[in-house]
């Protein structure tokens, strides 16, 4: 444990959040990459084991020299949300003065799409997210995916926003070496120009 | 390079998974052989040599339960070769047999555990706290904060039992097991060495005349071990306050967090970090505690090392306040930066830092983990719920199909560990009213239920045992078991046939269907509730999510509405297939999801197979 040798860097609690099958492990893990590969001290957490049967997954990076791999109440910087219900759920993990970045495409609940349940309105997701984040941006990543070629690159367009949006403390361009250096190849066109989709619509936002 | 975990080379930094360091710290370490049973949170280690296997630089098993993994590690350990086996914390219940031998008789090879505990209970059915384990069997004990702790002290866990010839425990919590952080790695060495293999009967052998003379000789050891805990450079002291913390675990880095944004607590503290945590570091904790007024402990879980401390210091006749368990230091679930920077604070008499943060909205719609869609088991319980409906008692075990205790199925009434289903359904079905019917995986099943199927049979037990074989360990991940046709790395052509070994276990009343085919199964499950005694049926059909991976077999088309949505109420509510859903109300099936099992079509007239000229 090297925290002696911290250099004084911006330090940023970072918490992801979505739904099992929307690549938030991916993200992070990439996330993640890219912060190392741009110098920082970097942790990062995850809790795996539901993951592939529906439930919610969220995971944490955390730059600037924290050991810790999770994320409380009120710590977190940045929250990404690839789920809008997921990031109304998670906001109070946000931080006074923090940021959140969030897709605005929603993935009901079994309950919600059985009609058991019902699913907050994404005008009212906003408005409580906004309540909380000193800025938040929305952007639609399935479709900005999609128009990047692959609807499953929705993840790397929140990755892109987030960016794009001056929430992370390196830019766009560390993201697309970090992709190009630890995604498939076969991806490497489709998600960089997710990546730039993303980053472009947040800038607009 | 085709397997970065092993070839990275001495001095690189690699972003691992707290697992993976894990198994580049055995690499380092020079292990030979590695046998495991996967559970969550330990489930990436095995998997990530299992993928390297074909590397030829180690032995490794997915053993079919844990005790085997032990087994055939210590087996090998005693053979002369250095041996590591992983398993989640209960997994330990089940090898804790061989465990206590093992510490008696040694190890000349040198024998690792992995103890993967899970507080806050992510994944398990319960929190136990394994160092009570170490104790217990009298083991060296570490336990890793970081991932560059997880891989430096895997290779040093195994470094030291060969040394020792003693095992050594390594002990993590699912935060380590699963967080990432930059890992230094160090040399994987070329050549594995290895210890002739002898015979000592007098040394390996526990009879109890030779069981009496281990004791003491593993007292000694543990001692020996002590003077080498005593300066380990995983126990590190810091800081320059008056008020004494001795933390141990993750919770060391939620203590370093709290302290590196706390100005208030750092000036105030000194800081015990005790990684190499058991046998404990007497002599240093002793010059650690004397003459301070105050030492706070933070650990997670059970107060093992603060009641250590207090012998410590009473035996040592000092006067040191020990503030440890209690009301800011609870002894159940996590803790967090937040919690060891509150229990600290309260501790030194500092006002409490509030941290304004939205409030948590407990009305939002849930997302609980479901069967998924396509999944066999949902089928299975839709049968059987077909013929017994609540009029039996649901004998459930571990794995995929424990969410099967979910409506509309309900098809849980009671749980207890791997395994359990067939024998506590047993003993349940001498009180009940009603009839038992116990659910069991394929992998579960050659885990432990083989010898409750037996029991059943030579006790005369009266339960129906529906085996629910997908053909892979669904829940922690898809890995092999005995009865798999297929793995990543081919055909599994040692397969164990489920249909003759429960035949050989002497059970006559024995069915196996597709429980896909509604029809099908619903009538062998009515067939066999008319009967009694000892009847299982083998619910056979492939997990999905499996047959895609390995098998690669093409997506089905999928189901559709071809008549009326509105006549599709009881589908809906029978079988609650997560590719359901009410398109402004009215039913539709999302055909992305899907996997074309039509099941919902055999109960519904209104559902059809899309095809492809209707292709919508």
């Amino acid at each position: 444990m090297s925290q002696d040798t911290v250099p004084n860097m911006m330090r940023l609690r970072i918490f992801l959040t979505g739904v099992g099958g929307q690549g938030t492990l991916t993200a992070t893990t990439l996330l993640a990459k890219a912060a190392l590969d741009e110098g920082f001290l970097v942790s990062a957490g995850e809790i795996h084991g539901m993951a592939q049967r529906g439930g919610v997954v969220e995971s944490a990076v955390l730059l600037g020299g924290y050991l810790s791999p999770k994320i409380g109440f009120g710590e977190a910087g940045l929250l990404l949300g690839f789920e809008p219900l997921e990031t109304l759920r998670a906001l109070p993990y946000l931080a006074s003065g923090g940021m959140v970045v969030g897709n605005t495409e929603s993935v009901p609940p079994l309950r919600v799409s059985l009609g058991q349940d019902t699913y907050p309105k994404q005008d009212v997701i906003e408005a409580e997210t906004r309540k909380w984040a000193a800025r938040a941006v929305f952007v639609p990543c399935r479709e900005l995916g999609a128009r990047a070629g692959n609807a499953q690159s929705a993840n790397m367009v929140l990755l892109g926003a987030a960016a794009g949006a001056g929430a992370l403390p390196f830019g766009l361009d560390a993201l697309e070496r970090a992709a190009t250096a630890y995604l498939k190849p076969a991806l490497a066109k489709v998600n960089l120009a997710a990546l730039r989709l993303g980053a472009a619509a947040a800038q607009k936002n | 390079m085709a397997y970065p975990l092993l070839e990275a080379a001495s001095g690189e930094t690699m972003l691992l998974l707290g697992n993976e360091a894990i198994v580049r710290g055995a690499l380092e370490g020079g292990v030979a052989v590695v046998a495991c049973y996967p559970g969550t949170p330990s489930s990436e280690v095995p998997d990530a040599f299992f993928r390297m296997r074909a590397s030829g630089a180690y032995y490794f098993e997915y053993s079919v339960n844990e005790k085997v993994a032990l087994e055939v590690a210590g087996g090998a350990a005693l053979g002369g070769l250095l041996s590591f086996a992983t398993m989640k914390h209960v997994g330990v219940n089940v090898a804790a047999d061989p465990l206590m031998t093992l510490c008696q008789i040694t190890v000349p090879g040198g024998l690792a555990l992995l103890s993967a505990d899970d507080p806050g209970c992510h994944s398990s059915q319960n929190e136990q706290d394994n160092r009570y384990y170490a104790r217990l069997a009298g083991m060296p004990c570490l336990e890793p904060a970081t991932a560059q702790e997880a891989k430096d002290m895997t290779a040093y866990a195994l470094t030291l039992s060969r040394e020792t010839a003693h095992p050594v425990m390594l002990r993590t919590t699912t935060r380590v097991n699963h967080l990432r952080g930059p890992v230094v790695l160090g040399e994987v060495p070329a050549a594995k060495s290895r210890r002739p293999s002898q015979k000592n009967p007098r040394q390996f052998v526990p009879l109890p005349a030779h069981a009496r003379q281990h004791h003491p000789a593993l007292l000694e050891r543990m001692e020996a071990i002590r003077e080498t805990v005593e300066s380990s450079p995983f126990n590190r002291i810091s800081g320059q306050g008056p008020v004494g913390v001795l933390a141990s675990g993750v919770s060391r880095a939620y203590l370093r967090d709290a302290l590196l944004e706390d100005a208030d607590l750092a000036a105030k503290l000194s800081v015990f970090e005790l990684g190499f945590t058991y046998p404990l570091p007497q002599k240093a904790l002793l010059d650690f505690v004397r003459g301070r007024d105050t030492v706070v402990v933070i650990e997670e879980l059970e107060p093992i090392l603060e009641n250590d401390l207090r012998a410590l210091i009473q035996k040592n006749g000092l006067k040191t306040v020990v503030v440890g368990k209690g009301e800011s230091l609870p002894r159940h679930g996590e803790y967090s930066t937040q919690v060891v920077r509150d229990a600290l604070r309260r501790a030194l008499a500092l006002a409490p830092v509030s941290v304004a943060h939205a409030p948590p909205d407990f009305d939002l719609a849930q997302r609980p983990p479901n069967m998924c869609a396509g999944c066999p088991h949902r089928a299975s319980f839709l049968a059987v719920r077909q013929v017994y409906g609540d009029e039996a008692y649901y004998s459930s075990d571990i794995g995929c199909y424990t969410l099967g205790i979910l409506p509309p199925f309900r098809a849980a009434d009671f749980t207890l560990c791997m395994g359990s289903s067939v024998s506590a359904g047993s003993g349940f079905a001498l009180a009940a009213d009603k009839p038992v019917v116990a659910f069991i995986g394929d992998s579960t099943f050659f885990h432990s239920g083989i010898t409750g199927l037996v029991n059943a049979v030579f006790n005369g037990h009266n339960l129906l045992v529906v085996i629910l074989d997908n053909h892979t360990t669904g829940m922690t991940g898809h890995q092999p078991n005995p009865g798999v046709d297929a793995t990543i790395h081919g055909e599994n052509e040692a397969r164990v046939d489920i249909m003759t070994l429960v035949r050989a276990c002497g059970v006559t009343q024995v069915k196996k269907v597709n429980p896909v085919n509604n029809k099908a199964a619903a009538a062998a499950i009515a067939e066999l509730a008319a009967a009694s005694g000892v009847r299982v049926l083998i619910a056979e059909e492939p997990c999905p999510i499996h047959a895609k991976r390995v098998k690669k077999s093409a997506k089905a088309v999928a189901a559709r509405v071809a008549g009326d949505p509105d006549a599709c109420g009881e589908v809906l509510a029978t079988v609650a297939c997560p590719a359901f859903y009410l398109e402004n109300g009215r039913f539709a099936i999302n055909e992305s999801q899907c996997t074309g099992c039509m099941l919902c079509a055999q109960i519904c007239k209104e559902i059809k197979a899309t095809s492809k000229e209707a292709g919508k």
